[in-house]
């Protein structure tokens, strides 16, 4: 049933507000979902094997290999939360299977997970360079290359101390990205691509040359991972080492053994949990798609940090490999290749700009991660929203932002650069959000009745009841391991427990100052306004004539432009609609959000001004709002669906109306067909207008260039039998033939002829980024209005 | 006592462990197959 948008209301009447509950993305293939995902798995690779000889001896690999075998499984259950259809964010679905409680411990860990990927990948990146440098060092010195003065003052070869120099590394990336995701950067899945691309032909040389060395030097044998081959140190068993001080729990309890163990590897899966964060971006078949990324992920990190794990044991010596490489261990690996040094040094210098770059790119994952965990807490009423208030000039929740960052800085300087230290409280944070996810599901069984598009096997029945024996099994191990790693892991467990505990305060206090808020304001929401659900924007149910002007508002403060379209246009014959776009970035894309989530306070906030500049002009105005990844993806999609003939949007503080466009077109390009041009008019504050055409559109075409055309239809038309030829016939032919010799050898030619007459250097847009320009043409300065198309 | 209830919970935890490795051996089986036909584009059938 169609429900028109309504006017601004009279006196004692509602106003009526679209919400959109299907988010308009960008999708992307399954390709590059598993490289978003692998870019913050496979980082994992470059320190877990290191940690966990360090626990529990030679016999490590086995268990890095175990743990990725088992992140099969663990990936099933992502898959089968992925496929339920549920609204609302972690905290809301967690609570409807555990409780409020479990629920905010929950997320507690999640966010201890998160907030610690950052130090550990920053501090390992360090770890990795420093190592290099004074590995390159010690090189020059040997061949004399450093000269005797510098030599003295260090009273031998200078040396970076590892650990600090480090530390300060992992502050200034982590700073670098504090910036960056302030200002509000998009995350690329083309340089998560990228990424693994380099990193991928990093593993193959790693693999290939590694079996070459294998075959030519022979190795060491890996010890099976049997309780008897388990040495644990006093560190990793924790609390039971004082129960256990001469080892011999290993042999007391076997099983335990291996248990423990187990726990001080599982950090290797780390960040498998990215999976339900991309799930949403999927193209079509969704599920089909989200499946097929998630085994590529896990045979990736199989292969990668499972095979770099055995093959360090067997190429690295002993006599080096814990004491020299355990913080850098693939950078020891490409120290131990068969092959000329040069060489060798070389290869690890290749490692060593991988590793920087996956871990670098880690340390944003997990701002960007913890950001929208924090957001999506606060969106279901468990964190104030003060907390999301937005950055005035960016936009971007900066609160949360510096938060977040501060405890990561604060993690960083405390842990001395000890990635031991950091990666040992990093385990507990992966294997409580784990466990939780899994309890959660496994509850969801029984409790959620909705739709499922895949569930994990095994499953039987009994009577009416359905026995979830695979997801209770997975569950089981989790929940063992978690459970054990509380003792063994004694510093991670207090930190872990003080910052759940942290967080568990602070979410409950929130959570009953936000009952009281929220009473008041669902009674203000429901006495002003009135939300109609709708799964997608449609024109004809909307009741939206075609033409229409699309105004996208985002901060009250700046509404010059909702009043610049409100004076110029006639509502009598264009329909006037105001837009929100709630943004919701990669990291908080687990669930979709719910209607009364989508249009929040700061939702109400924004159209109760919108409503009464309107009221102001006495005009009326339509009004929605539609969940998007991100803002120009829900302009061009919006503008397409309700066949707009012009988006007007007031300047940006940090971007220029020339960006803009290009933003814009470059989301017009992404659109799938059928799409409409339309026009884009960019509102200065003085009132100043600038309009580009979005879309393909006719040319601007210089005066001698239609005087050419013109010549060449008089000399064509003179021809016999051509007599009736017309202009455009003639353009027709010229652009088929130079589209035939564009596409043939002569591509080269007409570029470098084009670059030379500074053409492509003209087109809006291709001055900021190289790549091809979209669709954008400017228009002249004060701009034409669009025409009402009925 | 004390000893004897830890001796308990750390045999719970054992059980919990190699029963729940049990059947996540059969969740990586099955998953294996089905993952195979997935990446071969077949369809898979296994919806609720």
């Amino acid at each position: 049933m169609s429900t028109p948008l309504q006017p601004v209301p009279s006196a004692g009447k509602r106003v009526r507000i679209v919400v959109a509950t299907s988010v308009m993305l960008t999708f992307i293939s399954y390709w590059r979902a598993a490289a978003i995902v692998l870019n913050d798995l496979a980082s994992s690779a470059f320190y877990a094997c290191g940690i966990a000889e360090q626990a529990v001896g030679k016999s490590a690999p086995w268990f890095i290999v175990g743990v990725m075998l088992f992140s099969f499984t663990v990936r099933a259950v992502y898959v089968e939360s992925c496929s339920m259809f549920v609204r609302g964010g972690v905290y809301r679905v967690v609570k409807e299977a555990l409780g409020g409680t479990l629920a905010k411990l929950s997320v507690s860990a999640l966010m201890f997970d998160y907030v610690l990927t950052g130090p550990i990948s920053g501090v390992s990146a360090g770890q990795y360079i420093v190592g290099l440098l004074n590995e390159v060092m010690v090189t020059a010195d040997a061949h004399g290359w450093i000269p005797r003065a510098v030599h003295n003052i260090f009273h031998g070869t200078p040396q970076f101390d590892v650990n600090w120099t480090s530390v300060i590394f992992a502050l200034a990336v982590t700073m670098y990205y504090w910036w960056e995701n302030i200002k509000g950067i998009h995350e690329s899945s083309e340089k998560a691509l990228w990424v693994m691309q380099i990193t991928t032909v990093m593993v193959v040389a790693l693999l290939g040359w590694s079996a070459f060395t294998l075959f030519k030097v022979g190795f060491q044998h890996v010890p099976l991972p049997t309780p008897g081959n388990l040495h644990f140190s006093n560190e990793s068993l924790g609390f039971l080492h004082h129960s256990f001080p001469d080892q011999s729990l290993a042999q007391k309890f076997g099983i335990l053994g291996i248990m423990i163990a187990f726990g001080h590897s599982v950090l290797a899966m780390s960040g498998e949990e990215s999976l339900a964060q991309v799930n949403r971006e999927l193209a079509h078949p969704k599920l089909t798609n989200l499946k097929r990324a998630a085994v590529v992920i896990a045979l990736y990190s199989f292969i990668f940090t499972g095979l770099t794990a055995l093959l360090a044991v067997m190429l690295i010596p002993d006599a080096v490999r814990v004491s020299v490489y355990k913080d850098n261990l693939i950078a020891g690996l490409a120290m131990y290749m068969y092959g000329p040094e040069l060489l060798r040094l070389l290869f690890r210098g290749f490692v060593v700009v991988v590793g920087f770059l996956i871990l670098s790119g880690a340390v944003n994952t997990a701002i960007i991660g913890s950001n929208g965990v924090l957001n999506r807490v606060s969106e279901d009423g468990v964190l104030s929203d003060w907390f999301r208030f937005p950055h005035r000039k960016y936009g971007t929740s900066f609160r949360i932002i510096n938060m977040i960052v501060a405890l990561q800085v604060f993690t960083i300087v405390a842990s001395r650069g000890n990635v031991y230290a950091l990666g040992e409280a990093y385990a507990f944070g992966v294997i409580w959000s784990f466990a939780f996810k899994g309890l959660a599901m496994l509850v969801l069984r029984f409790k959620y009745k909705g739709e499922r598009g895949w569930k994990v096997p095994v499953n039987f029945r009994i009577g009416k009841y359905e026995i979830p024996f695979g997801m209770a099994s997975i569950t089981m191990v989790l929940l063992a391991t978690a459970l054990i790693n509380l003792f063994t892991k004694s510093v991670a467990t207090i930190s872990g427990i003080a910052f759940s505990l942290v967080f568990f305060v602070i979410f409950t206090a929130s959570e009953f100052v936000n009952r009281k808020k929220h009473a008041l304001s669902q009674k203000h929401m429901n006495d002003q306004f009135q939300l109609l659900q709708r799964d997608t924007v449609e024109r004809e149910s909307l009741n939206i004539r075609r033409g229409n002007i699309l105004v996208p508002v985002r901060d009250y403060n700046t509404l010059t432009h909702l009043r610049w379209a409100l004076e110029k246009f006639n509502i009598q014959d264009q329909d006037v609609v105001v837009m929100s776009a709630r943004v919701s970035r990669f990291g908080s894309a687990a669930y979709d959000l719910s209607p009364e989530q989508i249009f929040s306070d700061y939702e109400q906030t924004l159209f109760t001004r919108a409503v009464s500049v309107a009221e102001s002009f006495g005009k009326k105005v339509s009004l929605l709002v539609v969940p998007a990844g991100d803002v120009w993806t829900a302009i061009v999609q919006t503008a397409n669906n309700l066949e707009s003939s012009a988006v007007v949007i007031g300047e940006s503080s940090k971007m220029s109306p020339e960006e803009q466009a290009f933003a814009l077109g470059q989301a017009w390009e992404a659109l799938p067909e059928p799409k409409r041009q339309f026009v884009l008019q960019v509102v200065h504050p003085d009132g100043h207008l600038e309009t580009f055409r979005i879309g393909p559109h006719t040319p601007t075409m210089k005066d001698e260039d239609v005087l050419l055309l013109h010549r060449l239809w008089l000399s064509i038309t003179r021809e016999p039998g051509l007599e009736n030829v017309h202009h455009h016939e003639i353009l027709t032919e010229a652009l088929t033939r130079f589209a035939r010799e564009y596409g043939a050898i002569e591509r080269d030619e007409i570029l470098k002829e084009l670059k030379r007459t500074g053409i492509a250097t003209r087109i809006p847009g291709a001055v900021p980024n190289p790549k091809p320009a979209p669709l954008v043409r400017k228009e002249g300065g004060d701009g034409s209005f669009p025409e009402h198309e009925s | 006592m004390i000893s004897l209830l830890g001796v308990l919970l750390v045999r719970i935890l054992e059980g919990m462990f190699v029963l729940g490795l049990f059947g996540s051996t059969l969740v990586l089986l099955i998953t294996f197959v089905e993952d195979a036909g997935t990446l071969l584009g077949r369809e898979d059938s296994h919806h609720s």
